[in-house]
């Protein structure tokens, strides 16, 4: 696998594309979850097995306007792992239906999941060239890697080189940019909101935000423990003493607190009892719903005269 | 002779190590039902055994000294028996056999009832609560014959010491009804209306299956005290309550009922009618002393919708108005209010004019952020506890199966038809 490829071509690529793709393996995904002793028609969908990873497939579609191939839309396809091969009947009907509602639209090439490009992908590779005869290879990693800051999608090629004076086709890896259109930006401005990136317990944006305010005061506090370890040292004699660096320490105090009025006072403790007041509302609503539902299913279970409340069959 | 003495030996020997405690116990258990054929002739075996140290055995001892009929010369020096042992004794030992321990106790209770001299038994009794309860949010039976002796020995304040705690668990169901029952007139006679109308309020509500005559009287002190401290009665009963209770109490509490609906009209000539004819009835239920407060509680409650009305009134009208006899007595009233916090005034004694002011409480204060901050902590607590055991009631198959049975026969979306009962 070669590392870059020398076609020229650029590529652009939709999030809707990725989404997609990431959908269709974590949908198969958890229906094969336990893991079926009996292998059950669940899994029907282009699974195989290896190792609780299971590998989907399908096509990606899009148009190809002179240079630039641009990625817009994909769909899913069956794998027959007996022949190693994608349904290739289903894939026509598949073309034929996409056709009628995307004209423009044709089958660039097929996509996986795993880490690594494989042999046995050249063999499907090579069976969509009739469709197009230098198709693409999209390849998602599903195993999450914090660490990691890019996607982990790659597009690869084929292309022939000789190797050991055999022409063999081989993937070479292609660069991408991602393309969206106003509704895909949305949508994934949306989700990234939702959920943040480091995964955190922090769910909502309020909480977020009062998280990054607890850091910072954590941070602050822990510096100023420093200064004040300092000090001590320097107080006991430990420390030589540093004349400008009392001088610096005795500015930041003088820096707060920035206000100190009673005006201030007042209205500060007034804003802090406001809080204080919400969230008891707050924590009080809660425990009120709490308690009612427990109300409802203590009548029902134990309450031996309770109507029978229940509705007829709707018919 | 001998076993009992065979007996007093293995005690002494086996009361170390807590599996030679256990061990122990299964002995006493064996020979309880001799140690009850020789009730009489073991007191003096009582001196071998050492409270502390033997606590098991001596209570077995002690409980089968005291099977018998109480009497004066014993009385007394049961009582002394007793109140010393219960605060030498071993808490773990005895929570090994808690019903023997709790006929200890009540025995103890009988005799100093017998003696008339009840607050001999409070401290006894109040220590062994604390040995017996596993946590404070136990609620043992011990409980309400601690009230009990409490109530008869008019020590309130040891009480109220133990009302403070909340409970959460419950050994029995009628030591429960008895213990609020019990704690709110404690809490009336101390004057802390809000409590006592809570505590008589967890008996109304308590789930039960009969109604049962502690319900019943616990209502009819629940009408008079709401109307003392709200000045209104609520006509039905929260959706918590059992439908027993829903049902059946108005129609056992009907005078109460009526003298409430009196009470809200705000006439104080029919009040008081009504009062003096049914006096009997009140009397024979010990209520007169909550009745007669109801009544003065009734001026009050006159004087309240007076602020919602008027910014300020001279006193000849209030006096007018609630039909107090002249304006002296209205500013006594209205002084005494404003004493208790119950309204917010200023007298003016040059003109004789009252002006009602709104509440200066501008929680701007650290006070008031501390108060605020505790609650919420401690409702944080309450909620925990209440999810846990929300859950607990989502997964009681009692529960599954009523909820099972009461879905529709077919869901709308896709017609398949829902199981009508799960089976667990």
């Amino acid at each position: 696998m070669a590392s870059s490829s020398s076609s020229g071509l650029t590529f652009k690529l939709h999030p809707l594309v990725i989404v997609n793709i990431s959908d269709h393996y974590t949908r198969v995904k958890s229906q094969t979850n336990p893991p079926p002793l009996t292998s059950t028609s669940a899994t029907v969908n282009g699974v195989e097995h290896q190792q609780q990873a299971p590998r989907v497939y399908g096509c990606v579609i899009g148009v190809q306007r002179g240079r630039t191939v641009e990625i817009f839309n994909n769909f899913e396809l069956l794998y027959d792992p007996s022949t190693h091969s994608l349904d290739r009947p289903f894939l026509e009907k598949k073309q034929e239906l996409y056709k009628k509602v995307f004209p423009h639209f044709y089958i660039l090439g097929w996509y996986s999941t795993g880490s690594d490009a494989q042999e046995s992908d050249m063999h499907i590779h090579k069976a969509l060239m009739d469709i197009n005869e230098s198709p693409l290879y999209v390849l998602l990693n599903p195993t999450i890697n914090p660490a990691q800051k890019d996607l982990p999608v790659t597009i690869y090629e084929s292309e022939l080189h000789v190797i050991d004076g055999i022409p063999q086709l081989i993937f070479v890896r292609s660069s991408y940019t991602i393309e969206t259109v106003e509704a895909e930006r949305i949508s994934v401005d949306h989700v990234a909101h939702l959920k943040p990136s480091d995964g955190g317990s922090a769910a909502t944006q309020l909480a977020a935000h009062l998280t990054g305010i607890h850091s910072a005061i954590k941070m602050l506090n822990s510096r100023i423990r420093v200064l004040h370890h300092y000090l001590v040292g320097m107080q006991k004699g430990d420390i030589p003493c540093e004349n400008s660096l009392l001088r610096q320490v005795s500015s930041l105090l003088r820096r707060l607190p920035a206000i100190e009025s009673e005006k201030f006072q007042d209205d500060f403790l007034m804003e802090y009892n406001d809080t204080l007041l919400i969230t008891y509302l707050a924590m009080f609503t809660n425990c009120s719903s709490t308690m009612n539902e427990l109300v409802d299913k203590f009548n029902t279970a134990y309450d031996r005269h309770s109507r029978r409340g229940g509705r007829t069959a709707f018919i | 002779m001998n076993s009992v003495e065979g007996l007093v030996t293995q005690i002494q020997g086996l009361s170390s190590t807590a599996s030679d405690v256990l061990s122990l116990h299964n002995v006493l258990k064996q020979a309880d039902d001799s140690l009850h054929a020789e009730s009489t002739r073991l007191l003096p075996f009582l001196d071998q055994l050492d409270p502390s140290k033997h606590s098991l055995g001596y209570l077995y001892f002690l409980e089968a000294c005291t099977a018998g009929p109480v009497t004066t010369e014993s009385a007394s020096s049961f009582v002394l028996i007793i109140a010393r042992f219960i605060s030498s004794c071993a808490a773990e030992q005895i929570r090994l056999a808690p019903d023997k321990f709790i006929s200890v106790c009540k025995r103890l209770k009988d005799q100093v009832l017998f003696l008339e001299e009840p607050l001999r038994a409070v401290a006894p009794m109040l220590a062994a609560i604390r040995k017996l309860q596993s946590s404070t949010e136990n609620l043992t039976t011990l409980h309400p014959e601690f009230l009990l002796l409490c109530l008869l020995a008019k020590c309130y304040k040891t009480g109220l010491s133990i009302l403070e705690e909340d409970i959460f668990e419950v050994d029995q169901p009628r030591d429960l009804y008895l213990y609020c029952y019990y704690g709110g007139m404690i809490c009336i006679g101390k004057k802390y209306f809000r409590k006592a109308l809570e505590l008589l309020h967890n008996v109304v509500t308590a789930p039960m299956s009969t109604i049962n005559a502690i319900a019943v009287e616990a209502y009819k002190k629940y009408i008079l005290v709401s109307l003392i401290h709200h000045g209104q009665l609520s006509t039905s009963l929260p959706k918590y309550a059992s439908t027993v209770a829903q049902r059946n109490l108005k129609s056992f509490c009907q005078p109460y009922v009526e003298l409430a609906n009196s009470y809200t009209n705000g006439k104080i000539a029919d009040l008081e009618a009504y009062v003096q004819a049914n006096m009997e009835k009140f009397g024979s239920d010990n209520n007169l002393g909550l009745v007669k407060q109801v009544v003065s509680s009734i001026y009050k409650r006159n004087i309240q919708r007076l602020t919602q009305t008027y910014l300020t009134l001279s006193l000849q009208d209030i006096a007018n108005t609630v039909q107090l006899n002249s304006p002296k007595e209205a500013e006594m009233h209205v002084l005494q209010m404003i004493q208790d916090g119950e309204i917010y005034a200023t007298i003016n004694q040059k003109d004789g004019m009252v002006r009602f002011l709104e509440d200066p409480e501008q929680y701007k204060t650290c006070e008031m952020i501390e108060r605020v901050d505790s609650s919420i902590q401690r409702l944080m607590t309450l909620s925990k506890k209440l999810t846990v055991l929300d859950e607990l009631m989502s997964s009681d198959p009692m529960y599954l199966g009523k909820v099972g049975r009461e879905r529709q026969r077919f869901d709308f979306d896709d017609f398949d038809s829902v199981p009508q009962r799960f089976n667990i």
